[in-house]
């Protein structure tokens, strides 16, 4: 700023000020992220790039690491309870984005007026949001309780004679542990999906309705483009919280019956933390990784497409 | 463009692979610095809070030398191996540590984290430890056993003495399910369950295996048929509280059995202390009594399992010489009085230990009780071996499929042994 003010200062001099300026610029910038940067970088990159190097090495952190080579990605292709994982995290991803996305909008829709009270009814369905998980998780266990548990009791007051023994049947343990998720969820996401409704523009309603169009046509034609930002967000945000579930399926199920409700996560943990294997589970972790990522990509790719 | 790919990367970095990020540099506590001249020792345990023992110990031996300072480093206990393998391996300095089974204890002697202290074990009497083969490694001690614990059948007498049947005295285990199911009964819809057979695989696995001399790491699991039969029978008519509900309503053992919803139930000596202190609390006045485990043979020999618990010293610990003495102690006779006063059975084997055992506040005092005290064999509850860990997820995951009936005993067994054969045993 000073230099700007010497009108006649030679052509060198000036660009030596910029250049101090723009150093002292960048240092300011660098103080101002290093705090988080370091934090980040001891306790997620550096560990993840860790992670990559041990996917090839066998370690059992107390001797040293042993390269392996493909080793560890052979055993994983080889071993059922790598499948049945993957299997498990794919359907519980498949059933806990479509459902948390469709009733966190019907809810913000419903919850989308001016009526007396409605401040009640938002936090009522937000409140799972931020109760904690682990005792969700417990009593949803006890609401599913397969004999003296209310949800089938209720069940087999309408007439459902051999109602789901949910978390202790493998069938639908993970169905019990997706209607959970969700309900836990759509809280948060519906928050996301008001804010995005409260954003259109009536105008748009109202010349709709001009043009005689329906409820549905509206709703198809104005409301769903207009929430697509929001809508972008929330896939990505639950998918990858999908492939990542890890605690509300320990506390739940801790994987079983059996392994039928193992995922990813927990099957790393399991083999990492719990058995010591940390080149295996890093390989597995690897490949999660990449899942994550391609369905990431794929989205923004697709965002992107539509957008043009 | 570009911009956007890498958010996204980013987002599936930090979010997914964080997960087996796991940080190896384990801040142990600083070095122990002496308060007004005393040597700081320091002793990794589990749940300080409420495992009453170790207060018990440190207690009794900070007033028999009073130069010590104890300072637990307390761990939560369901993380306690992964908290102790994480420690090692970044060098930590904790001076004792406490092992909490045999198959962590052979996996940290493996890998030489542990000072070999076959010194002490001579100067405590290897005679006079219980439980101490499981601690051999090649004729090498590196942990010594102070408590040791096995399982026995927990009994109510009161209920016993209502449906007028006479205490369970060497039972096998049909006369135990058929005790059990005369015992089951529902007034003013109250349910009394016969007996109250716990969800770990153990009240199943580890018995069989236990009477029948058999290995669990073997892969080979059809001895495990009749007592699966047994426990599914029980279920079925409903003597026991079903495996599904007690696994989804979290049930305690303990409220089973101190509300009297159990008539029986076989489990740990662990549970001697917990229920001399709810006695003692005024949480229950349940009238108990100790059986020994139903049998599989009728020959009037007692076979049960049990699991010791021993200390070891660090292989960097800083007070090595002071780890030695207060292990010496805690193993021997002194550590076995000062547990056996809250209730913990001490691997110490003296008549005046048990006698004074037998002595506590609330403690059942008829000879059967007595009895119960004495096995005649104790298996371990899991061998000692590097594969134990891995078997004992496969064998937990297929129990699981038998109990809630999702597989045949038959099929369930069968799935057991092809699954150790291939992922444990990689045959």
């Amino acid at each position: 700023m000073t230099t700007e003010t010497i009108p006649q200062a030679p052509a060198p001099v000036q660009s030596r000020g910029n250049r101090k300026q723009a150093r002292r610029n960048t240092l300011i910038g660098w103080t101002f992220i290093l705090p988080n940067f370091i934090g980040f970088l001891a306790f997620t990159l550096i560990p993840v790039l860790a992670a990559f190097a041990l996917s090839f090495m066998e370690w059992t952190s107390f001797s040293a690491p042993k390269w392996v080579g493909l080793a560890n990605f052979q055993r994983m292709l080889a071993s059922d309870s790598f499948w049945i994982a993957l299997r498990n995290t794919v359907v519980y991803a498949v059933g806990h984005v479509p459902l948390t996305m469709a009733l966190a909008l019907l809810l913000a829709m419903l919850l989308n007026r001016k009526l007396k009270g409605i401040g009640f009814f938002r936090v009522a369905i937000f409140f799972p949001y931020i109760t904690s998980l682990v005792a969700v998780a417990v009593v949803w266990n006890m609401l599913f309780s397969p004999d003296n548990g209310p949800i089938n009791q209720l069940l087999h007051s309408i007439g459902i004679a051999d109602a789901p023994g949910w978390t202790s049947s493998s069938d639908w343990a993970l169905p019990a542990v997706i209607i959970t998720s969700v309900w836990k969820d759509m809280g948060y996401y519906m928050v996301l999906y008001l804010a995005g409704l409260q954003a259109i523009p009536t105008e748009l309603y109202e010349a709709a309705e001009v043009d005689g169009a329906s409820a549905w046509q509206r709703f198809w034609n104005v409301t769903i483009p207009s929430l697509r930002p929001t809508t972008f967000f929330v896939v990505v945000m639950l998918t990858v919280s999908s492939f990542k579930v890890f605690d509300l399926i320990v506390v739940m199920t801790n994987g079983g019956p059996g392994r039928s409700t193992t995922v990813l996560s927990q099957l790393i943990y399991q083999e990492g933390i719990g058995e010591g294997k940390f080149g295996y589970s890093s390989a597995i972790s690897l490949v999660l990784f990449l899942i994550v990522l391609t369905v990431t990509v794929l989205q923004f790719k697709i965002q992107q497409r539509r957008e043009r | 463009m570009k911009r956007r790919t890498f958010a996204a990367l980013a987002l599936a970095v930090t979010t997914s692979l964080g997960l087996s990020a796991c940080s190896g540099a384990a801040g142990g506590p600083a070095e122990p610095q002496g308060q007004n001249g005393k040597t700081v020792l320091t002793v990794s345990v589990w749940n300080y809070e409420g495992t009453p023992e170790f207060k018990a110990l440190f207690d009794a031996y900070e007033a028999a030398n009073p130069n010590v300072d104890i300072q637990p480093v307390d761990i939560l206990a369901d993380d306690y191996p992964q908290k102790v393998t994480t420690m090692l391996a970044g060098g930590d300095k904790t001076d004792v540590l406490t092992m909490k089974n045999v198959i962590d204890y052979s996996r940290y002697a493996n890998n030489g984290q542990l000072q070999e202290i076959g010194d002490v074990v001579n100067s405590v009497g290897k005679d006079k430890l219980a439980t101490l083969d499981a601690f051999d490694i090649n004729g090498k001690y590196f942990a010594a056993p102070y408590r040791q614990d096995f399982w026995l059948l927990y009994y109510n007498k009161d209920l016993f003495k209502a449906a007028g049947v006479d205490d369970p005295k060497n039972l096998t285990w049909e006369e135990y399910a058929a005790l059990a199911k005369k015992l089951t009964t529902e007034a003013n819809g109250k349910k009394v369950y016969g007996t109250y057979q716990h969800i770990w695989r153990s009240v199943v696995q580890a018995i069989s295996a236990a009477q029948n001399g058999k290995d669990q790491n073997s892969g080979d699991y059809s001895y495990f048929q009749d007592q699966y039969n047994t426990a599914l029978d029980l279920q079925k008519s409903g003597a026991t509280l079903d495996y599904g509900t007690a696994k989804s309503q979290k049930t305690s053992y303990r409220t089973m059995f101190e509300t009297g919803q159990a008539a029986m139930m076989p489990m740990g000596t662990w549970y001697i202390a917990g229920v001399l202190q709810a006695k003692k609390d005024g949480k229950t006045n349940v009238n108990w009594g100790l059986a020994p485990m139903p049998q599989k043979n009728d020959d009037g020999k007692v076979n049960t399992f049990g699991s010791p618990t021993a200390f070891a010293v660090n292989k960097n610990a800083s007070h090595s010489d002071e780890a030695k003495k207060f292990i010496t102690w805690a193993a021997g006779e002194e550590g076995a009085k000062a547990i056996s006063k809250i209730g913990v059975v001490p691997a110490f084997q003296s008549d005046a230990v048990k006698d004074a055992y037998f002595k506590l506040d609330g403690m059942p005092t008829d000879d059967l009780s007595k009895k119960a005290f004495t096995p005649d064999q104790t298996a371990l509850e899991m061998p000692v071996s590097d594969k134990s860990a891995a078997t004992d997820k496969v064998l937990n995951q297929e129990h699981d499929l038998i109990m809630v009936g999702e597989k045949s005993v038959t099929d369930g067994i069968a799935e057991m042994g092809k699954r150790v054969k291939s992922e444990v045993l990689g045959q």
